[in-house]
C-alpha cells in the first residue's frame, strides 16, 4: 500500500494526524506529509480512516 | 407516547417550503431514509423536480465524484430554468464551480482558513463575543439572532473583508435578502424570490466594486486586496469573477454560523439534560460544538448535476437530473450515529458532514467551529440562566435551516468591565 496527498486539496485540517499519527504529519506550510510512504498492514485501519475522514478527501490509497 | 406518522411517502414535498417554516423536515427525511432513500421529488412553479439524497454513505459517495455530480448548473433547488438566479455564477463563483477551475480559485484565498491561521484569530474571536454579550447582559432579554448570534459571524468574516463597520447591518440585509429570498420577510420585490435575491447581488456586486477600486488605490491587509491582486493561471480574477467572490465569503461567511449558533441554542433549551451537563462540565465543549453541528447542519442541501447516466445507491439516474444532498438528514442517519436522533454533548465519534466533504468541503469549517465554541463558552458562563421566552419564527427555506427570531430572557448581569 502506498499513501499519497493530494497537494492540491491539502488544507492542514490534520484529520489524518489524528487518526494515524504514525503516518502524517502537519508541518509549518499547513500542509500534510507522509512519514511512511509504505505503511504495513497493522496500519493499514488508521490509514483507512484517515483517508475516509479526510475532509478534502485529499488522501489516496494505492494498492501494490 | 410515540407519536405515529400520518405522513404518506407519495405525499412527501421537499420543494413545498412551509414544511421547513413549519419545523416538519426531519420527520419526512426520517420516513425517507427507512423506505426510499433516493427519492423523486416533483417540481412546482418554482423549483425543478429532483432526487433527494438522505443517506450518508450516498451523499458522500455524490460528494466525492465530481465528474459525474457537477455543481455547474447552480447548488441550491431554486434551480428553474426560467429562473437565472442560482446559475449565474456557474464557472465564476467558487462554489458553482467544478475542479479544475475550482482548485485554483480555492487556492487564492484557503491559506487565510485553515485551522492554523484560524487559530490566531481567536483572541479577536473572544473580544468581539464579549462585547456582543456585554451589549445585552444588562437588558434582561432580547432576539437572540439579531442582537447575539448574527453578530459574532458577521463581524468576523467583515473584519477579514475589510469592510467598515458602519457598513455591517447593511451587509446583514443584504445576505437575508440573497439567502433568505423566499421569505416574505426579506423580499424586497414582495412575492419575487428570484428578483429579492437579484437585487441583493447587484446591490452587493455595485459595494465590493467601490471597495475593490480602493484597494487597487492603496493596498490593505485584508481579503478583498489579496483577490484584487490575485493571479489564477497568469490571470487575474477579471472583475466579475471578483465580485462573485466577495459575494460567496459574505454569504457563506454569516448565514450559516448565526444558525448554528442560534439553533445550537434551541437545541439546548430543548433538552435541559444536556444542557446542564455542559454546564456542570465545560471540559464537553469541543463535543458539544460538533454535536451542534450534527444537530443543526444549517446547510440543508446542496443540489449537484446529474453529467451522465449512472446508478446511485441501487438508484438508476440518468444524465440532464438533479440530486439535492440533505446534509442534516445524512447527520441522523441511524446506520452511522447511534441514537441519531438524541442530542448528546459528549457524543463520540461523530463525524457528522455538516460542512459537506471534498471538494467543496466548507472553507470556513475552521472559522465556524472557533466562533462557536467562543459564543458557547461566554455565554453559557454569562448569561447561566438563559431560557426562552417566546416561539421561534423559522425561515422559509430550504437551503438555508434558518432561525430569524428567537425571543429569550436572562438574568440581567453587569457588562464586563
Amino acid at each position: 500500500m502506498r499513501v499519497i496527498v493530494d497537494r492540491d486539496r491539502c488544507e492542514g485540517n490534520a484529520r489524518c494526524v489524528l487518526a494515524a499519527p504514525e503516518v502524517f504529519e502537519l508541518r509549518s506550510d499547513d500542509q500534510s506529509y507522509v512519514l511512511i510512504e509504505h505503511p504495513g498492514e497493522d496500519l493499514r485501519p488508521k490509514v483507512e480512516e484517515a483517508a475516509r475522514f479526510c475532509p478534502r478527501q485529499a488522501i489516496s490509497l494505492i494498492e501494490e | 407516547m410515540a407519536q405515529v406518522s400520518s405522513l404518506r411517502i407519495e405525499d412527501v414535498d421537499l420543494a413545498n417550503l412551509d414544511v421547513f417554516v413549519q419545523g416538519r423536515q426531519h420527520e419526512i427525511w426520517r420516513r425517507l431514509r427507512a423506505e426510499e432513500p433516493i427519492h423523486w421529488n416533483p417540481g412546482n412553479d418554482r423549483f425543478i423536480p429532483f432526487w433527494s439524497v438522505t443517506k450518508y454513505a450516498d451523499l458522500i459517495a455524490v460528494s466525492r465524484d465530481t465528474t459525474t455530480y457537477s455543481s455547474q448548473q447552480g447548488i441550491s433547488m431554486a434551480a428553474n430554468p426560467a429562473d437565472p438566479t442560482t446559475t449565474v455564477g456557474a464557472g465564476k463563483m467558487m462554489i458553482i464551480t467544478d475542479p479544475p477551475r475550482h482548485v485554483r480559485l480555492r487556492r487564492l484565498v484557503n491559506k487565510g482558513f485553515t485551522p492554523r491561521a484560524t487559530a490566531l484569530l481567536e483572541p479577536s474571536v473572544r473580544e468581539i463575543t464579549r462585547k456582543i454579550i456585554d451589549d445585552v447582559a444588562p437588558r434582561g432579554s432580547c432576539d437572540f439572532v439579531t442582537d447575539v448570534a448574527a453578530l459574532l459571524p458577521l463581524a468576523v468574516i467583515c473584519e477579514m473583508m475589510g469592510i467598515p463597520q458602519e457598513d455591517w447591518p447593511m451587509m446583514f440585509e443584504l445576505t437575508n435578502q440573497g439567502l433568505g429570498s423566499e421569505d416574505p420577510e426579506y423580499q424586497t420585490v414582495p412575492g419575487s424570490g428570484p428578483e429579492t435575491a437579484a437585487r441583493s447581488r447587484r446591490e452587493m456586486f455595485a459595494y465590493f466594486a467601490r471597495q475593490a477600486e480602493e484597494r487597487r488605490r492603496e493596498r490593505r491587509d485584508d481579503l478583498v486586496s489579496v483577490l484584487v491582486e490575485s493571479d489564477v493561471d497568469g490571470e487575474s480574477l477579471s472583475e466579475e469573477e471578483l465580485l462573485f467572490f466577495c459575494q460567496l465569503l459574505i454569504l457563506a461567511g454569516n448565514e450559516t454560523t448565526r444558525n448554528a449558533i442560534s439553533g445550537g441554542l434551541l437545541a439546548l433549551f430543548e433538552h435541559p439534560e444536556q444542557r446542564a451537563r455542559l454546564q456542570h462540565n465545560p471540559a464537553l465543549l469541543t463535543t458539544a460544538v460538533e454535536e451542534i453541528l450534527r444537530w443543526t447542519s444549517p446547510v440543508a442541501h446542496m443540489m449537484r448535476y446529474v453529467t451522465r447516466d449512472t446508478v446511485l445507491g441501487g438508484q438508476p439516474l440518468r444524465a440532464g437530473e438533479r440530486v439535492l444532498l440533505w446534509y442534516p438528514s445524512a447527520n441522523r442517519d441511524e446506520d452511522v450515529f447511534p441514537n441519531a436522533n438524541q442530542f448528546d454533548v459528549g457524543r463520540t465519534p461523530n463525524e457528522h458532514i455538516a460542512f459537506g466533504i471534498g471538494e467543496h468541503f466548507c472553507l470556513g469549517a475552521s472559522f465556524a467551529r472557533l466562533e462557536l465554541r467562543v459564543m458557547f463558552e461566554m455565554l453559557l458562563a454569562r448569561l447561566p440562566d438563559i431560557a426562552p421566552a417566546g416561539p421561534v419564527d423559522r425561515l422559509r427555506s430550504g437551503f438555508i435551516g434558518g432561525i430569524k427570531h428567537m425571543p429569550v430572557q436572562f438574568t440581567p448581569q453587569p457588562a464586563s468591565v
